[in-house]
């Protein structure tokens, strides 16, 4: 294992003290946790609060979108592990300003139970209203049969633009909560991987990928995908995931839509541009309007390399949601 | 009567009670799970029981809350977090008052069956803890009317019965959920881990 780390043990614990150092006209920590990240723009009167939380190892997701304009806390977990429920409940708690806390997050088991718990916790001991919704964008995860098992990958982002924004108008918990799950039902991912990752603390590979294959789906945690395929070109990978990701989410002519090319950690912006010129390629020959593109590292797994393709289809209110002014450490809106 | 001090009581006996199981619930759990049941009841109830021997609060949903907690934190696996939610599930019916009858715990222990059903989406049926926590408050509710001791034996006997039954099972949830039909012909380790929770606590009842 080859790091720019000190002892791997300290791995998060000095990524959240650069992120403060770094970012700290921005972002705090809650009373010095360093696995609590709050924006600096409190919770103002009237909104809904907005929080996620997971594992490291992802950045920018999840705490780099802690600010104005999307999310207000976030619990930070060790790599690829989810915090705790009592740091969670304790990042709601400091989110809550009356109006009640969306919970917004990827569906991995520990992140689940642990927020469930939190939740329950709050709910219980400071009665803070709460409603939880889930990224389940990954559409290689499951089939679309089972869409409710799928995972949460690089969609999110989009999820947390369109809930921060529409709190930021002083909508209702409820009514951020129906359009956080309006976004997810317009946001489909897919990616595929070339190289492993490395966990600090286990210092080598935790699954390997031959040097002229490329594993079609995996998750960003390493996790299985559909399949291992020879190497192929950046616009026979493109048009692959594609086919895939319009099975599931048609979009016909003349729809909107907004795409990430979102580099996994190891993959030069080059080759993310490479694969969005296929993207606008395919889907302006098939009459559909891009607009809005993010291509750049927004969900990522350490040092993997490979690439994921998300798909937003807009309508009138999610395009305006996603244009809404937002200022975070790894977001600002540039495209607008 | 349940109060803080039976509560207190009988945590001590189910903390003993996990940890004389540490071993048989690791060695249950390494043949269709990761290993860590053993583990986290041990520490989960151990946690949960040094929480109520250290703690002045009255309050059993207060009580509760702060068991689950701490049986949380020592024990964040899954099934650790279902059984904090279970405890959490019960709190509210228990929030406010200082002692409950046979039937106010049946009530408590049926609405954290619920509280597990809503948060995780499972149901008896599917080879989990359900199997054995659910029969188990059925049935002290529906023999509370005979007193403390005999409703807790029959929870208990049902809890096994219904542990004893996932067997026959096709595990959906977890990591149990990967060997399929391959696991049809064993006890979920998760339901037996119920049924001597219920034991415990009918051998309390029953002193």
């Amino acid at each position: 294992m080859k790091k720019i780390i000190n002892k791997p043990a300290n791995f998060v614990d000095e990524v959240m003290e650069g992120i403060v150092a770094a970012y700290g006209d921005r972002v705090r920590f809650l009373n010095g946790d360093r696995r609590i990240l709050l924006s600096n723009t409190p919770v103002r009167e009237g909104k809904v609060g907005i929080v996620t939380a997971g594992g490291s190892g992802h950045l920018p997701v999840f705490l780099g979108y802690v600010g104005q304009g999307m999310l207000d806390g976030c619990a930070v977990g060790n790599v690829f592990a989810s915090p705790s429920a009592e740091r969670m409940a304790n990042t709601i708690r400091a989110c809550d300003r009356g109006n009640g806390v969306l919970c917004l997050y990827g569906n991995y088991g520990g992140d689940n139970m642990n927020f469930d718990m939190a939740c329950e916790m709050v709910e219980l001991e400071d009665d803070i209203q709460t409603r939880t919704v889930r990224v389940k964008d990954d559409v290689a995860s499951a089939p679309a049969a089972e869409a409710s098992r799928r995972r949460g990958v690089a969609g999110m982002v989009y999820a947390f633009k369109a809930a921060g924004a529409s709190a930021a108008e002083g909508r209702t918990l409820n009514e951020v909560a129906q359009v956080a799950q309006k976004a997810l039902d317009n946001i489909r991912t897919m990616g595929v991987a070339l190289s492993p990752c490395i966990v600090p603390e286990v210092g080598k590979p935790t699954f390997s990928i031959a040097e002229n294959e490329v594993e079609i789906g995996m998750g960003i945690h390493g996790e299985p995908g559909i399949e291992v395929r020879p190497m192929m070109t950046a616009d026979a990978v493109v048009d692959l995931m594609l086919d895939k990701l319009l099975a599931d989410l048609p979009l016909e002519a003349g729809s909107k839509v907004s795409v990430m090319v979102n580099g996994l950690g190891a993959t030069p912006k080059e080759e993310l541009l490479i694969a969005y010129r296929r993207v606008h390629q395919v889907l302006s020959g098939k009459q559909v309007q891009l607009v809005m593109p993010y291509v750049g590292e927004f969900a990522t797994s350490m040092e993997m390399a490979g690439f994921s393709l998300t798909l937003f289809k807009l309508d009138a209110e999610l395009e305006a949601l996603l244009r809404a002014p937002a200022s975070t450490p790894f977001f600002t809106n540039e495209n607008i | 009567m349940l109060d803080a001090k039976t509560l207190r009581t009988a945590l001590q006996e189910v903390s003993r009670t996990m940890t004389a199981n540490r071993q048989y619930l690791i060695e249950l759990d390494q043949r269709n799970g990761d290993g860590d049941l053993g583990i986290s009841m041990d520490e989960g109830f151990a946690a949960a029981s040094a929480f109520l021997d250290a703690s002045a609060e009255t309050d059993l949903g207060k009580l509760f809350v702060g068991m689950s907690k701490a049986f949380n934190e020592a024990a964040p696996s899954s099934l650790g977090t279902i059984l904090s939610l279970y405890m959490m599930g019960a709190a509210r019916v228990l929030k406010g008052r200082e002692t409950a009858d046979t039937a106010a715990l049946g009530e408590a222990l049926t609405a954290g069956v619920a509280k597990i059903m809503e948060r995780t989406g499972s149901k008896p049926g599917e080879k989990t803890v359900l199997d054995a926590l659910d029969p188990a408050a059925r049935a002290l509710s529906e023999h509370a009317a005979e007193g403390a001791s005999a409703a807790l034996q029959a929870a208990a006997m049902a809890a096994r019965a219904g542990s004893d039954s996932t067997a026959a099972m096709k595990a959906v949830h977890g990591r149990a959920a990967y060997y399929g039909d391959k696991a049809i012909g064993l006890v979920d380790g998760g339901s037996i881990a119920g049924a001597l929770l219920f034991e415990a606590l009918a051998r309390v009842a029953n002193q």
